[in-house]
């Protein structure tokens, strides 16, 4: 409703105030492309908590051998004290915690949050190219949510609730053979809404940034973020109609008798391994690209200076893009592939620490010789590099099919993926929260609580997946609920710091609470000369709409350097 | 700044062109989605053709007849039977291994019985491992072929004819492999089966 009369009112310059709709319909109804953005971020952080709680309660378990945690939480929300109803729980809190991860925290926060509030702002655009789209793609993944949580609540196993089949959701585990209650198909159900909502948000970002942009805005001026944002869009539209695909083959199976995963009718499982890793290797680049892209705007905002090598920073992400769809049966090294296809999957794995290598040198390029500042957004970006290079190069190692042979389902591909993807991706998130927060609220927040935060978040999670190496080259598989005497030590330690970083998460909290009490204001611009893109140039928050004028980008359009906003000519 | 005909100072969305093309893109992607998604199921028979052509997965091949190279290398081919839970059926090999030289065919049988008092269909799946054999494992006929009927109680002897093509010898994959399984398992037709009942039994609880 309130894009119909905006509308017709856009000729007019822009005082909307009147207009403005208020209250749950502002929301529930947004087209405007910063609330939509605010409430992907919302929901990120709840999602994002929830799926905290659950590796919390998770290493809780694991923090000695013996089961101590799981019977209590099973016999108190479910009635059932047995010991397999808890190893059952157990599986259904890591299958969740994988799940709410990937589709409800990362994805949102990092496209649907970021790529709403931001992409538009930086690209000089009034809004997204379809706004009512953008809305219904927030709230499918709402009602995406609610299926997943309905899952843990209906009958997965024989006698259990829940889906405990990991995020894979491998047949025959997740077929009727494993899972025959809904559980299973809710959670289908419920990656097939994710899926339409993201595609649907990627036709949306492709439409913008192809169209909408600023005269002069051309596309090797744009910065980094929107690229980064365009490529994803590109990986999410082609990978996740594969997701979608092969979830319907799943749940066809399981309920009207196709027997594309089934060998009884002539299906293959080894099949789903191949579409679902087809889809699946791009989404773990869905999950970091724009994070590489808000990382290199903090990075050179905070080193003032320019991006080191913009253009094949463009073109390393292309390139990651590209190779990510042909790389997915490094996955599947164990599945008795014959030696030249593993030959060929291993070396296709290590070309992508080429264009990766390109980005980690331009950051650190980008650093050196800066002037440099260590904002909180800054630490976050560092920080990124510094775990996103460990996880890569823990990467590289479980790429070589000999030693995946050894490590495959162990406690090392854990921590190499945790350290991409839960130390990568979540302190890219963060980097660009604490870059953007003054921004879209108008206000501050506390820095030195932003550095606690910072500090605690990473001695804690290093000390929680660091010595998860360890445990993978002793043996320890992945996704089990007890093991033996042997692991004890670092599992402890591991745990620990696991708790450390809830902890630093509860600082989180706090420094929230505190920037909207406190109410500092943020002013246009609070990083200085740095901070060079077209949204520093706004009010903080900005207004309702903006950009209903196109901004002046000045400069030479030919130049292959982001636009830098009011300044005539390129640095 | 060099001003673009669609950016006349009022919003981007409001000039008729812009419209055009967001629209224009907005089809285009939504093209790309259903495509994949078509492809995503034009992948299922497209991998089982590549199995069947590759040997990929431990696929054996069937050929119409030996081609009589003589090999050199003597394998020990090993045999696997198993019945799906949702078939009362018993089923084994008549001998559990053979000695056989590559390039020599060989027939093997397999003994089944219908254990029920109801005629029962069934179809077995075979695979071979090492998976990489899968290539050099020809069979020329098979009771997997075709789907096998049996009447109640009634039982029966099934042949398998097949010989390994001696050009696995100069595959550096098989030079490590002395022994191939060759592996059945004879399911009911999948409509057939009391799907619920039967997870029950078998799904026993994670973890």
């Amino acid at each position: 409703m309130a894009s119909v009369t905006d509308l017709s009112h856009h000729d007019v310059e822009a005082h909307h105030e009147h207009h403005l709709p208020t209250g749950w319909r502002r929301f529930l109804y947004s087209t405007n492309h910063k609330d939509i953005g605010t409430l992907y971020l919302v929901f990120a952080i709840c999602a994002g908590l929830i799926g905290t709680v659950l590796s919390i309660i998770i290493r809780a378990e694991l923090l000695e051998p013996g089961m101590h945690v799981f019977p209590l939480i099973s016999a108190i929300m479910s009635g059932d004290g047995s010991l397999d109803a808890a190893k059952n729980m157990y599986n259904v809190f890591f299958s969740s915690h994988a799940i709410i991860m990937i589709f409800f925290m990362v994805m949102p926060a990092m496209m649907g949050g970021f790529g709403n509030w931001m992409v538009p702002l930086l690209i000089g655009a009034p809004d997204m190219a379809f706004p009512r789209l953008n809305n219904l793609s927030f709230w499918l993944l709402v009602a995406s949510f609610i299926l997943l949580m309905c899952s843990l609540f209906a009958e997965g196993s024989p006698g259990m609730r829940g889906f405990g089949g990991g995020w894979v959701l491998y047949p025959p585990m997740s077929s009727t053979v494993g899972t025959p209650g809904p559980a299973a198909d809710f959670v289908i159900l419920s990656m097939h809404l994710a899926g339409a909502s993201s595609i649907i948000g990627s036709i949306n970002f492709i439409a913008t940034i192809f169209n909408m942009r600023a005269p002069g805005m051309t596309m090797f001026r744009m910065p980094l973020f929107p690229w980064s944002v365009l490529v994803t869009a590109f990986l999410l539209l082609l990978a996740l109609p594969v997701l979608a695909g092969a979830l319907t083959m799943l749940l066809t199976d399981r309920n009207f008798h196709t027997t594309f995963f089934e060998p009884a009718g002539g299906g293959d499982p080894i099949l789903f391994q191949h579409l679902f890793w087809f889809f699946a290797h791009p989404e773990v680049y869905i999950l970091i690209i724009p994070g590489f892209g808000m990382v290199s705007q903090v990075v050179a905002t905070f080193s003032k200076k320019p991006i080191f090598g913009y253009v094949g920073m463009v073109y390393a992400m292309l390139a990651i893009a590209f190779l990510g769809f042909a790389v997915w049966a490094h996955h599947m090294f164990t599945t008795g592939m014959s030696l030249n296809a593993q030959r060929y999957f291993v070396f296709a794995t290590m070309v992508i620490a080429v264009p990766t290598g390109v980005k980690v040198f331009s950051w650190l390029a980008t650093m050196w010789g800066g002037s440099i500042s260590l904002r909180p957004p800054m630490l976050w970006a560092i920080g990124f590099v510094f775990v996103f290079t460990v996880g890569g190069v823990t990467g590289v190692v479980l790429a070589n099919a000999a030693i995946d042979r050894y490590l495959h389902d162990t406690y090392y591909v854990v921590a190499h993926f945790h350290y991409v993807m839960s130390l990568g991706a979540v302190f890219s998130i963060f980097a660009g929260f604490y870059y953007w927060f003054p921004k879209m609220t108008g206000y501050l927040y506390d820095e030195r609580l932003a550095k606690w935060h910072f500090w605690v978040s990473f001695v804690g999670i290093n000390l929680a997946f660091f010595p998860q190496h360890f445990l993978g080259f002793q043996g320890m598989p992945r996704r089990v609920v007890d093991y033996t005497e042997a692991y004890a030590f670092w599992n402890m330690v591991s745990s620990i710091g696991a708790f450390i970083g809830g902890a630093g998460t509860l600082i989180f909290v706090y420094l929230l609470y505190d920037a909207f009490k406190a109410k500092r204001l943020a002013g246009d611009n609070p990083w200085g000369p740095g901070a060079t893109t077209l949204e520093w140039t706004l009010p903080s928050p900005p207004p309702f709409h903006t950009w209903e004028t196109p901004p002046h980008i000045f400069g030479d359009e030919d130049a292959h350097a982001p636009a830098i906003a009011g300044q005539r000519s390129p640095a | 700044m060099k001003a673009s005909g669609d950016h006349d100072g009022t919003t981007v969305s409001a000039g008729g062109r812009a419209a055009r093309n967001n629209r224009l893109l907005g089809v285009g992607g939504a093209t790309m989605a259903v495509t994949m998604i078509a492809l995503t199921y034009a992948a299922a028979p497209f991998y089982s053709a590549f199995c069947r052509a590759t040997g990929y997965e431990g696929t054996p091949q069937r050929v119409t007849a030996n081609t009589d190279a003589a090999g050199h290398r003597v394998l020990r081919v090993g045999f696997d039977a198993n019945v799906a839970p949702g078939l009362d059926w018993s089923f084994e090999p008549e001998s559990e291994s053979v000695r056989l030289r590559t390039g020599k065919t060989v027939t093997v049988f397999f003994r089944a019985r219908n254990l029920t008092d109801k005629p029962a269909v069934a179809h077995a799946t075979f695979n071979v491992s090492p998976e990489v054999s899968g290539e050099y494992f020809d069979k020329i006929s098979c009771f997997c072929f075709t789907e096998q009927h049996l009447g109640p109680h009634e039982s029966a002897e099934w042949p398998v004819v097949f010989f390994l093509d001696p050009s696995l010898e100069t595959d550096e994959s098989m030079a490590k492999v002395d022994s191939i399984t060759l592996s059945y398992t004879l399911f009911a037709p999948p409509s057939e089966k009391p799907a619920p009942a039967r997870s029950a039994d078998r799904a026993g609880p994670a973890g």
